[in-house]
Order: C-alpha cells, then sequence, then structure tokens
C-alpha cells in the first residue's frame, strides 16, 4: 500500500496517512444476504469476508447480477443481512449513518431542490448554520465546476451534471466513507474519463476510504488501489488484486503502460471465468 | 384531460386560448342562429341574446354573485376538507403497513361509487343546510385525492429515500423532508381531479335540496318557467368551473416549477 501511496503523490506531510488515520476502515466478516419471497429463496451473497483499510480505494467487479450492487447497500445500511456483520470502526452497523455516502448510478438529487439545496440537504440535517452551510456548499459546487449553476433545478443539468452534483452533495456531509454505485455507468467515454480522474483528485485530497462497484474493468483497475473481484450467483469474494502503477504518469501514457496492460488482463482473465458459460446461470 | 398542462397569465397564452375556441364560438352562433328563426321552441331553447341578457341583469342585480358565492363556498369548503384528510390517508397507507391495511380496502371499494346516491342519505342525516353539502363534497372527494396520494406516495424513488436517510434524516423527518415533496406532483393531480367532483356534488345537492346556490337558481328557472335563468346558471357554473381549474393549474405551475 505504501509504494502505490507514493505513486498517488500524496503531499509529503500526509505520507503516513494510512497508517496513522484510524477513522473509516471497514470490516466484512462472513456475510450472508438471503431474498425470501414465498418459498423462493435467493442467495445473493454468500460467504464474504473482506477488510477495507482507512483511505483505500477499492474497486469492486463482477459479472451482472453478482451481488455488487447488493453487496454496496449492505454497507450502506440500506439493506439488512441475513448474517455476518458490517463494521466500521470496529462498530457494527446499525442502518444508513452519516459517516457512509452512498453515489447512485441514477443520481438520485432530490428534483424539488436546486443545486445549492441539494448539496447544503445533509449539512441542514446536521444542524449546520445558514451562512456555514452555504459557504460549504459552494466549496464543493466550485470544485465540481457546478459554479453558475447553483439555482438550476436537476431537470435542467446533463447527466455529468446531475452526478456531480450528487457527488457534491454526499461529499459535503463529509462521510469518511464514499460507496459508489457505477456512478459513471450511464455517462458517455469522454465524460467518464474527466469525472474518473475528478475522483482521483478527491479522494487524494479529502482522504475518504472509496468502495466503488462498476462492471467496466479499465475504470476498476485505472482508479483503484486494489481490485475484488467477485463470483457470479451467488456473490462471493473470488480473489483481490494489488494494483501497482506508476500514477505520475498522464492518463494517455499510463493505459499504454505494460504494467496497466498486464493488470488490467490479469483481472479480465478472472472476472472471464466468471461469465463464460459453463458456469451454470 | 391532462391535468399537468399548466397555465401562465401573459399575452400569448391569451391569444392562443382565444385561438383555441373558435369551433365554440361557432355553435354559440349556431345557437342563436336556430333559436331566432324559431327552428326550436323558445322555451326549451331561448336565443343566446337572451340568456346573456337574462345573465346580465342577475349579475347586475347581485343575485347571481350571491348565488355563485354559495356554490362556491361549498366547493372549496369540501374539497378543502378532502384534501386535508385524502392527503393524509393516502400518504400513510402508502408508507405505514398498518394504516395501508385499514384503508386500502375501504379506498378500493370507496373510489367508484357514485357519491350522488348519497345526496338523500346526507338530506336524511344532516338537513338541506350547508353541513350536509360540504359534508357530501369532502365525501366524493376523497376518494381520488387519497388515491393518488397513495399511488404517487408509492411510486416514491426508494433511492431518493435512501439518500436522505444516509445525510441523516430520521424515521419521523421522513415524510416531511422527502416523501411528501416527491409525491407532490401525483397528490396535486389528485385536487385536481376532485375540483370537478365538488363542483357536480354541490350543484346537484343545490338543486335537490335548494338552500341557495347557481343549482338552486337553475331549477328554480325550470319550476317558473324561465328558461332563460336556466341557461344563465349553467353558464354561470361552467364559468365558476372554469376559473377554479385554471387557477389551480396555475397553483401547479408555481408549486412544481421543479418538474
Amino acid at each position: 500500500m505504501n509504494r502505490t501511496q507514493a505513486h498517488r503523490q500524496h503531499p509529503p506531510n500526509a505520507k503516513s496517512t494510512h497508517e496513522t488515520m484510524v477513522d473509516g476502515h471497514v470490516t466484512i466478516t462472513e456475510l450472508e444476504k438471503v431474498y425470501e419471497s414465498g418459498d423462493e429463496r435467493t442467495t445473493a451473497i454468500e460467504d464474504f469476508s473482506v477488510t477495507v483499510p482507512s483511505g483505500e480505494f477499492l474497486g469492486v467487479v463482477g459479472p451482472s447480477g453478482c451481488g455488487k450492487s447488493t453487496l454496496l447497500y449492505l454497507v450502506a445500511g440500506f439493506l439488512e443481512q441475513t448474517t455476518g456483520t458490517i463494521a466500521v470502526d470496529g462498530d457494527p452497523i446499525d442502518g444508513p449513518g452519516t459517516d457512509r455516502g452512498v453515489v447512485f448510478q441514477d443520481y438520485a438529487l432530490f428534483p424539488w431542490r436546486t443545486v445549492m439545496g441539494n448539496v447544503t440537504y445533509g449539512l441542514e440535517e446536521k444542524g449546520v448554520g445558514k451562512e456555514e452551510r452555504r459557504a460549504t456548499a459552494q466549496r464543493f459546487i466550485d470544485m465540481m465546476d457546478l459554479d453558475g449553476f447553483e439555482d438550476k433545478y436537476p431537470k435542467e443539468l446533463s447527466g455529468g451534471m446531475k452526478q456531480r452534483v450528487a457527488l457534491a452533495r454526499t461529499l459535503a456531509y463529509d462521510p469518511k466513507i464514499l460507496l459508489m454505485d457505477e456512478p459513471f455507468g450511464a455517462l458517455d467515454q469522454p465524460l467518464r474519463e474527466s469525472l474518473q480522474d475528478h475522483l482521483i483528485d478527491i479522494w487524494r485530497d479529502l482522504e475518504k476510504t472509496v468502495i466503488f462497484i462498476t462492471h467496466d474493468v479499465e475504470e476498476a483497475v485505472y482508479l483503484s488501489e486494489r481490485v475484488l473481484i467477485m463470483t457470479r450467483h451467488p456473490g462471493t469474494k473470488k480473489t483481490t488484486v494489488g494494483i501497482d502503477l506508476d500514477r505520475t504518469q498522464p492518463r494517455e501514457e499510463l493505459v499504454l503502460s505494460d504494467e496497466y496492460t498486464a493488470t488490467k488482463n490479469d483481472v479480465w482473465q478472472s472476472l472471464r471465468e466468471e461469465t463464460t458459460p459453463g458456469g451454470e446461470r | 384531460m391532462d391535468v399537468t398542462r399548466t397555465v401562465g397569465l401573459d399575452r400569448n397564452d391569451a391569444i392562443a386560448a382565444a385561438k383555441s375556441i373558435y369551433s365554440l364560438v361557432l355553435l354559440l352562433l349556431l345557437w342563436e342562429f336556430v333559436a331566432q328563426y324559431d327552428m326550436v321552441h323558445s322555451y326549451f331553447l331561448p336565443p343566446l341574446s337572451d340568456v346573456l341578457a337574462t345573465f346580465y341583469e342577475l349579475t347586475a342585480d347581485g343575485t347571481m354573485l350571491e348565488h355563485a358565492y354559495l356554490t362556491f363556498r361549498r366547493a372549496m369548503a369540501g374539497l378543502l376538507l378532502a384534501c386535508l384528510l385524502g392527503i393524509v390517508v393516502g400518504v400513510l397507507a402508502a408508507r405505514n403497513r398498518i394504516v395501508g391495511w385499514f384503508w386500502d380496502p375501504i379506498i378500493e371499494v370507496g373510489y367508484p361509487v357514485p357519491v350522488i346516491a348519497l345526496v338523500p342519505v346526507f338530506m336524511f342525516w344532516f338537513g338541506t343546510g350547508d353541513l350536509p353539502k360540504i359534508m357530501l363534497v369532502a365525501v366524493g372527494c376523497f376518494w381520488p385525492v387519497a388515491i393518488n396520494a397513495r399511488n404517487a406516495t408509492r411510486e416514491v424513488d426508494e433511492n431518493l429515500v435512501w439518500s436522505a436517510r444516509m445525510m441523516g434524516t430520521s424515521d419521523r423527518r421522513l415524510l416531511r423532508r422527502v416523501v411528501v415533496p416527491a409525491a407532490a406532483p401525483g397528490i396535486i393531480s389528485g385536487v385536481q381531479i376532485a375540483l370537478p367532483i365538488a363542483l357536480i356534488v354541490t350543484f346537484v345537492f343545490e338543486m335537490v335540496a335548494g338552500g341557495g346556490g347557481l343549482g338552486h337558481l337553475e331549477i328554480q328557472g325550470v319550476r317558473s318557467f324561465e328558461s332563460a335563468q336556466v341557461y344563465a346558471s349553467l353558464i354561470a357554473i361552467m364559468i365558476v368551473g372554469f376559473t377554479l381549474d385554471r387557477g389551480l393549474r396555475y397553483l401547479r405551475g408555481r408549486l412544481l416549477a421543479w418538474t
């Protein structure tokens, strides 16, 4: 982890953040999620354990329907596991909490609130005063290049802008852990790439723990420090692959480098075993 | 009818509205023509000009406004009552299992009942004054308001609720902060659908039970062989209905600028 960290160009004084930070580590132990409807029992997640240290960027890839989103919603506290525990900083979670922030694929912005209204929502719920609320929100609106759009409603924004608002909204109330459910899946390639780079900057500056769900191997390898590959139905952890890339180089060089290609190929091979026919559907 | 179409108040809208009623103007001219040349007996269909003259007389001496106000007041009071109860019941039926368990069957059975059939029953119970009229309007309007509020609440995107909860909104505040605003377009549609029901119930009740109001004025015209008064009352109720409908659309546009 130290190696990647150096490559991520942490400022010198933050060099040992992973060791000193105690906030935001996630421990998942023998997690199982069974959906029951009538007599039918469908196991979505089975025998799933993983530890995500503070400040790590963990990518999660898996074949569609493997329970990636279920996993994320369990960690978010939206769903309740059948057995097993999920703990944040050692404390088992009990429902949703402001220590975790989800970024949804479909943005889930409040359509009746303006951009400013959406970004200040979490701060209102925290009881932050009006002046401070607006100042904080403005900081994240600027960070997301949304200045000038404060008074627009979500319906007036493009998909990429909506997702930036959603990200600003989640960052504004300062959760330690970001849970991202294919957040860029609905966006076109150039937009997706620019938001990916934006996200790396944010992750580096704000020192969040990130669990990033995607079905896109390239995206996972490009963003993550470690990629977790899930098996197909029922979803369980197949393996994790550490990503060690020289991040000092610009994107266009990085994606052509041998390490990148090799790592991508490893993950892709591992995932392919799960998606090719032969495994039961 | 599309209740989601909103109206503005500028000049272009007025011109567009005028353009959209040319067929109506043609029909009114036909009415005048047919009546003037006695193709239909003037007792059944007095010339439009006579009707308008009567309308003017009744308006000038204050009679029309007095009756229109009675009808308006009853319809609005009943509708308001229905909105208060219907929105609460509808939203809670969708969000709370026990409330839903109790109200769902009642709403399903109550919605299609022709509420006019209850006019005699309400006269029997509450007499012929304002009270039975307002109550029956409330009963008639309750169903569309409640059913639309319930359905709109059920369809609120779960991700919005989850978003609010992750940002620290308590269960108690969830309704006010997220569920009701998210369901507002559907809730307001229910109110718009209930509006004509409020007018119909008021009008019919006034015809049957009297006590003033435009329905009373119309049936009085029949009883005293004043057919122009019948049609004048009809025009008045159309104006009241049209104005209220436009008013609600305007309100919708203001409240739901974000849709």
